[in-house]
């Protein structure tokens, strides 16, 4: 009886404001899930291969074919399983405020949003970090450890690859601003009564 | 008398604050010179910069502990501090995550680039980029069990207790 008082309360403090806000996060995940998702696409395809002439043997030229791929790099191996573990996750939210509206444990779903929220900006971050500078890495070289820059020779994989950072990132700081919304949220519920 | 749970918080600030004063330290103090048949190689911090940014993310981080420490209890600006904690998580991740990108690849090299790997050169600058590593990874956890006690204590009084 008690639940029921204070679920009449929660929809009889839904005005047409929090109903806005609802549709406002529910659009912003629509688009951090786009960017994210664009994200791990891009870098899980990226892929090139170039032959290359390594060698002059008389007047025939020897040719070796190279292979850029993402897995090759740790760093963009994580990335792509970041964004795709974000996506899902921002995935798994819409459905939810779609479909499951009743769905609740012992009170704590508002809470369990927002920390989950929060796991996925910190995996998105190091995931984004690390790409950013292993590709700074593949594009300046670095003179001190004697690392030749590839960019010049795999266009496009660094191409695509700078893509799917600023792709990314733009998600990265989607998902700050639906964290922020997600912890206004569980502060400003509404206190339930107690008997 | 100190509340049990302001101890507690203390002490978690302190030793986060102390960790990431470590990691600087570690980092920046980390250089090694040497020949290597005829051919002299120096190895620093700034030769990286995922290591510069490492190293000035983890300075903030401690300026930031430090100023915490001295918060009295009763003010209101500990909501600011929960949501700057947030913030400088996202930081610290992303700063320990680019340098071990970085590290990793010096340490394994990477075949397919044709990029040696330099740990063998340069042992003690290797060990020493770890062990920021290491300082870095425990300031990293202790930021987060800050957090999440924070949290719990903030939202406790709104949970109803059966």
């Amino acid at each position: 009886m008690g639940l029921q008082n204070e679920e009449k309360l929660e929809l009889g403090c839904s005005s047409s404001q929090q109903r806005s806000k609802k549709w406002v996060l529910l659009t912003v995940r629509v688009i951090a899930f786009l960017a994210t998702a664009t994200a791990t696409l891009v870098m899980a395809l990226n892929k090139e291969t170039k032959t290359l002439v390594v060698a002059m043997v008389g007047s025939t030229p020897i040719k070796v074919t190279l292979t850029a791929k993402f897995q090759h790099t740790p760093a963009f191996v994580f990335f792509v399983i970041a964004n795709g573990m974000a996506s899902f996750h921002n995935l798994m939210m819409i459905m939810v405020e779609l479909f499951g509206q009743k769905l609740d444990y012992k009170g704590l779903r508002l809470a369990m949003i927002a920390i989950l929220d929060m796991t996925t900006v910190a995996l998105i971050s190091g995931g984004a970090s690390a790409a950013t500078f292993m590709a700074e890495v593949g594009k300046n070289g670095n003179s001190h450890a004697r690392w030749n820059k590839i960019c010049d020779k795999f266009e496009t994989f660094c191409d695509r690859g700078g893509v799917a950072i600023i792709a990314s990132s733009a998600g990265l700081i989607l998902m700050l601003i639906i964290t922020a919304m997600s912890i206004f949220k569980l502060l400003n519920k509404p206190k339930s009564v107690s008997s | 008398m100190i509340k049990p749970k302001r101890l507690l918080s203390l002490l978690l600030r302190f030793i986060a604050f102390g960790t990431t004063l470590a990691a600087v330290i570690l980092m920046a103090t980390s250089h090694e010179k040497g020949t290597f048949f005829a051919v002299s190689y120096e190895a620093k911090y700034t030769d990286t910069p995922a290591f510069k940014y490492f190293v000035i993310a983890n300075a903030i981080v401690t300026v930031y502990g430090f100023l915490v420490l001295f918060l009295p209890p009763g003010s209101p600006i500990w909501r600011l501090v929960l949501a700057l904690d947030l913030v400088f998580i996202m930081l610290l991740i992303s700063s320990i995550s680019a340098a071990m990108a970085i590290a990793q690849v010096g340490k394994n090299g990477n075949p397919r680039a044709a990029w040696l790997p330099v740990c063998g050169q340069i042992t003690k600058f290797c060990n020493q980029v770890t062990g920021a590593l290491v300082a870095g990874f425990i300031a990293l956890i202790t930021y987060i069990i800050l957090l999440l006690y924070s949290i719990y204590n903030f939202l406790n009084p709104l949970f109803e207790k059966a």
